[in-house]
């Protein structure tokens, strides 16, 4: 089976144009909490939540990044991503797999007969505190291997530090490594902090060429909010008005339930609009995420809650 | 892609029982109004005759005059401690009846259940919380030597926030000693006839808490009754002129709150994407029909074209439907008449040469609806710029210069409230101090406190509700 | 003993003016007689233009200055004590019914004088709103005030009908009749006493024929009446009020707190606490 290409971010800022707009990231923190409380108050029921369930599947990037992961745990998951629940064929593969560089050629092996991405963290995921030259040997590793996707981090350092030129410089030469390989750059909203530095974050990312900003590598406690993901959404949607470009969002990271995870659609609907309800504009970075919605989907449909051993390991 | 529709989320009403007619409630009894006459409530969502509400004429509003005078003294006999127990009783007992307050309040009125349940009801039990606390604490609230409350307050208020308007005037006078007389208005009586049981079942001395409902003439009988000694009113402007001239040459306070045509302004170093939020908030909260709107929306020239198109996009997100909805944003016009007079003054609007944008939706069939709307490119001296119209209707005014934009804030007879939007500082207070204008939300909008005084400069109206300032309200200035 | 006879004037803007209508009308003072300007229309309007001027500058003027200021205004008091009490004497009072007016008129002005920098700690508070708001209430005066005086010859009188507005920073009318003479005599200090134009102005004469003009007027912010007024023209000023929602104080409280509060609009401020 083909795999569609996803749509690249080919319009690249210059430096002394993103620079203007990164000094002039303004959030009002209180409006912008109360603003996510209130889209969480949304009430979605019966086919409108089926629907929902559905598009969380299709939109997950069913992961894992441990040092523990072997060819067994990564063959288990790929099978899963491609039909994640037997009992029920109406149920779409998920959008990817999301595993280290050096997994990915098993990943590759076991999805290759489907939709399904193979998608790697990169650039010394997660802290990314190395040379760049380790980085993008990294990258271009992962690349070799057969990754359809590259999930980098920022330079946290660089940035914490002020040096935000170099938190640029280092992803535009990352994605010169990727080229048509989709790039997802991770922000890692946890140790950013505040909603403007993770709005600074997002447009420099997306002014070096990310195709995707992601919310964190899921190693902090802190993890994604919904408030972060607001934040991104404003950033991708005025970098939308600026080039034209529609980037995507990944949130990852402490998304756990189902309910939680509609909350971001919800976010995602009425923010951005339903031209980013799609897996090449929205995905969730899960682990567990996956198996509540499989059985929220089967309840809604017999109406009976559910127990975790009917649907297989991931 | 997909277009993903929410299903409908209806709140059920099976929780609030619906009379087939009321009575008042005068001197701990409900009665039949000696008039003989009622009037039909409707649901402004459905058009639907609710039930009937009692027309109350001048012997109706004779003995409930009367009985406030007589609960008075029964009032002022009890200690101040005991009044104080008797409003947190009240406030528990919305507390626990909230859901039934906040369905019938949507249903009477139209406003969104969001709306009644996360805001109106919250704020009614919190009104009567904070002012129960005062009622025991009046000679240490302002330094001054004696207090003294007025005895029988007439209280007429109006239909955007039923309830809520009913505790802002009830919770303030019972704690600082006085007994009413209220006048709910006559398209949203029910929750004050509701609450009237409420009371009741509080045990509340007869005669504390009297209320009648009617029209405007029941209104007039309250204000021109020779026993009544302050009248609290909150609606129009016009209607608020006609009751001070009422009341001259007669020693009757007045507390008067009034219209408004606040001015938003939106300076070009503002958080956009909250400011927009804040001015969706400002003007769509409960369809707009709120006197502290933030009606005018004054945007610095530089960002006019983006923040119109952000705004027009967030407006396009507005939900326009069933109130019992718990997704839907904007409910439906009170009555008829309202949306006339709203649709009358956009017809105006246009044809001044505004430019009119308004949300594509769906409206129900029945009911009385107003699309979101906004108006761009227009003067100053159009009638949307300068009347109230309180509906779901923003006007959008710009400017260059700080000094130009309060120029055109000022630029009203109104001054009840005004926004302000911009990450710098000292730009808040150097605006906020030259506002003509009670409340100045500054990088927020339409936020409301029990504790925070409300109420208007200039034509918008005198005295204050809420705070420590709104106890002034209904305290003779024998200070 | 009294000064040569002269000539009073109505004080509007800083300036010593007759009446416009070229009207005068006569008070007795001992055994001499003394031509007040009548008071007209046209000067009630000029009066106003020159109080919304007087507005905007007393108000801009820092709370330590409008204290030195009415602390001066005593001091002006005090070097014209003879004047005052010649006055007061030749209204036939006694010599110790003017000194005790006298006296106490320098200790209000005083004591409003040191309240000018300190009012806005006593009536304004911070609310403690639920959520993450910083809230204040704080007072901003309310505009031109038009004082009618009362219609008896007192030094103080006069001043409390005029201290409490102008402390908070509202810039005031001030009319007397029959004390004209004595209101028009302490213009002159205001003259000498650093008050910017405008922030005071003072006229004589009869108010009975001003009741529409003032109570109709939509740049007088508040009407207080400190005279005993017939139920009639208090009726009358105000039904006038009612078309603009003016504020009308019949004989409001001088003393203490309560005697600012007319005066004030409460304004409350709302901010967002966040990082």
């Amino acid at each position: 089976m083909s795999k569609t290409a996803l749509k690249a971010n080919n319009s690249k800022l210059e430096w002394v144009d993103v620079i203007e707009h990164v000094y002039e990231s303004r959030i009002d923190a209180v409006g912008l909490n109360e603003r996510v409380a209130s889209l969480a108050t949304r009430s979605i029921k019966k086919e409108s939540k089926l629907e929902a369930l559905n598009m969380i599947v299709s939109m997950c990037d069913l992961t894992t990044l441990e040092g523990e992961d072997t060819k067994g745990k990564i063959s288990q998951m790929s099978a899963k991503a491609v039909k994640p629940d037997p009992g029920d064929k109406s149920i779409p593969s998920v959008a990817a797999v999301c595993v280290y560089p050096s997994l990915v050629s098993i990943a590759k092996e076991k999805v290759k007969n489907s939709n399904v991405k193979v998608a790697a963290v990169s650039s010394y995921f997660p802290s990314g505190q190395v040379p760049m030259d380790s980085k993008i040997l990294d990258t271009k590793f992962a690349i070799e291997e057969g990754a359809d996707e590259i999930d980098i981090v920022i330079n946290r350092k660089a940035f914490l530090e002020g040096d935000y030129r170099k938190v640029y410089d280092e992803i535009v030469e990352l994605k010169e490594v990727c080229k048509d390989v989709h790039l997802k750059t991770i922000l890692e909203v946890g140790d950013l902090r505040t909603y403007e530095n993770i709005r600074k974050a997002s447009l420099i990312s997306l002014a070096a060429g990310s195709d995707f900003i992601k919310t964190s590598t899921g190693k902090l406690t802190v993890g994604s909010s919904r408030q972060a993901c607001y934040v991104m959404a404003k950033a991708v949607l005025d970098y939308e008005l600026w080039t034209g470009v529609q980037a995507g969002i990944k949130v990852a990271g402490g998304i756990r339930d189902a309910k939680d995870a509609i909350r971001y659609l919800v976010l995602i609907n009425e923010e951005m609009g339903d031209n980013w309800l799609t897996p090449d504009l929205f995905r969730f970075g899960a682990s567990s995420l996956l198996d509540d919605v499989l059985k929220q989907i089967r309840k809604l449909k017999t109406g009976a809650y559910q127990a975790s051993y009917y649907f297989p390991r991931g | 892609m997909v277009n993903w529709k929410y299903s409908e989320s209806i709140e059920s009403s099976e929780i609030v029982n619906i009379k087939k007619k009321y009575q008042n409630y005068i001197g701990g009894k409900f009665v039949d109004p000696s008039s003989k006459k009622y009037l039909n409530t409707v649901s402004p969502s459905t058009e639907e005759i609710l039930s009937k509400i009692p027309l109350s004429n001048q012997k109706d509003i004779d003995s409930a005059v009367k009985a406030a005078k007589t609960g008075f003294e029964k009032w002022s006999s009890i200690t101040p401690q005991e009044r104080s127990q008797y409003l947190f009783k009240i406030a528990r007992l919305i507390q626990e009846r909230s859901r039934e307050f906040a369905v019938l309040e949507s249903i009477d009125g139209g406003k969104p259940i969001k709306e009644s349940r996360d805001f109106d009801l919250p704020q009614v039990a919190a009104n009567f919380f904070y002012f129960a606390g005062w009622a025991d604490k009046l000679d240490i609230s302002w330094s001054a030597k004696e207090l003294k409350p007025y005895g029988v307050v007439g209280q007429i208020i109006p239909w955007n926030f039923p309830l809520l308007m009913l505790a802002w005037k009830i919770a303030p006078a019972l704690a600082t000693g006085n007994t009413v007389v209220l006048k709910p208005a006559e398209t949203t009586s029910l929750t004050a006839l509701h609450f009237a049981e409420l009371c009741h079942d509080a045990g509340l001395p007869a005669g504390v808490v009297n209320i009648v409902s009617g029209d405007g003439s029941t209104g007039a009988n309250i204000v021109n009754h020779k026993d009544i000694n302050k009248i609290a009113f909150t609606g129009s402007t016009h209607v608020g002129k006609l009751i001070q001239k009422s009341l001259a040459g007669r020693d009757v306070g007045l507390t008067l709150e009034l219209g408004g045509k606040a001015a938003n302004i939106v300076y070009e170093d503002a958080a956009i994407d909250q400011a927009v939020e804040g001015v969706v908030n400002g003007i769509f909260f409960n369809q707009g029909h709120v006197c502290c709107a933030g009606s005018r929306l004054l945007l610095q020239e530089s960002i006019h074209d983006q923040f119109i198109k952000k705004l027009e996009k967030r407006m396009q997100t507005l939900r326009v439907g069933n109130p019992l909805d718990k997704n839907t944003d904007i409910g439906a016009i009170n009555s008829k008449e309202q949306l006339d007079k709203i649709t009358s003054l956009v017809n105006e609007g246009v044809s001044d040469g505004g430019d009119l944008f308004q949300i594509e939706c769906e409206l129900p069939g029945n009911g009385f609806w107003f699309r979101p709307s906004l108006f761009t490119n227009v003067q100053p001296s159009y009638s949307i710029a300068r009347e109230e119209i309180f509906g779901p209707v923003l006007t959008t005014l710009t400017f260059r210069t700080p000094e130009e934009a309060i120029e055109i804030a000022n630029n009203t007879e109104y001054g009840l409230s005004a926004g302000v939007w911009t990450e710098k500082g000292s730009k808040i207070l150097w605006t906020a101090d030259r506002l003509e204008a009670g409340v100045v939300w500054a990088n927020t909008f339409n936020k409301f406190d029990p504790s925070s005084p409300f109420g208007g400069y200039k034509e918008s109206g005198f005295g204050r509700e809420g705070g420590r300032h709104g106890l002034l309200s209904y305290l003779k200035a024998s200070l | 003993m009294i000064e040569i006879k002269k000539t009073y004037k109505n004080y509007v803007d800083g300036k010593y003016v007759r009446s416009e209508s070229g009207k005068t009308y006569s008070v007795k003072l001992g055994n001499e007689h003394f031509e007040l300007p009548l008071t007209s229309r046209k000067d009630i309007r000029d009066a106003v233009v020159s109080s919304k001027s007087g507005f905007k500058k007393w108000n801009s003027t820092s709370p330590y200055t409008r204290t030195q200021i009415l602390y001066r205004l005593s001091e002006m008091l005090e070097g014209n004590r003879k004047s005052y009490l010649s006055i007061l004497q030749n209204s036939s009072f006694t010599k110790k019914y003017a000194e005790k007016d006298f006296e106490n008129s320098i200790q209000k002005i005083i004591w409003f004088a040191g309240l000018a920098d300190k009012w806005e700690q006593l009536v304004g508070n911070l609310n403690p709103v639920s959520g993450e708001y910083f809230n204040i209430s704080h007072q901003n005066p309310i505009g031109v005030v038009f004082s009618l005086n009362k219609n008896t010859i007192s030094l103080s009188q006069l001043i409390l009908s005029i201290l409490p507005p102008l402390t908070v920073g509202c810039s005031v009318i001030s009319l007397s009749n029959d004390s004209g003479l004595l209101a028009l005599k302490f213009a002159e200090d205001i003259n000498n006493s650093d008050l910017p134009p405008g922030v005071l102005n003072i006229l004589s004469g009869d108010f009975t024929k001003l009741i529409d003009d003032v109570s109709k007027h939509v740049e007088i912010s508040l009407v207080s009446i400190h005279d005993n007024l017939s139920q009639e023209a208090i009726k009358k000023i105000e039904v006038n009020a009612s078309e603009s929602v003016k504020r009308v104080k019949i004989n409001p409280s001088t003393e203490g707190i309560s005697s600012i509060l007319p005066y004030l609009e409460t304004k409350t401020v709302w901010h967002p606490k966040g990082t």
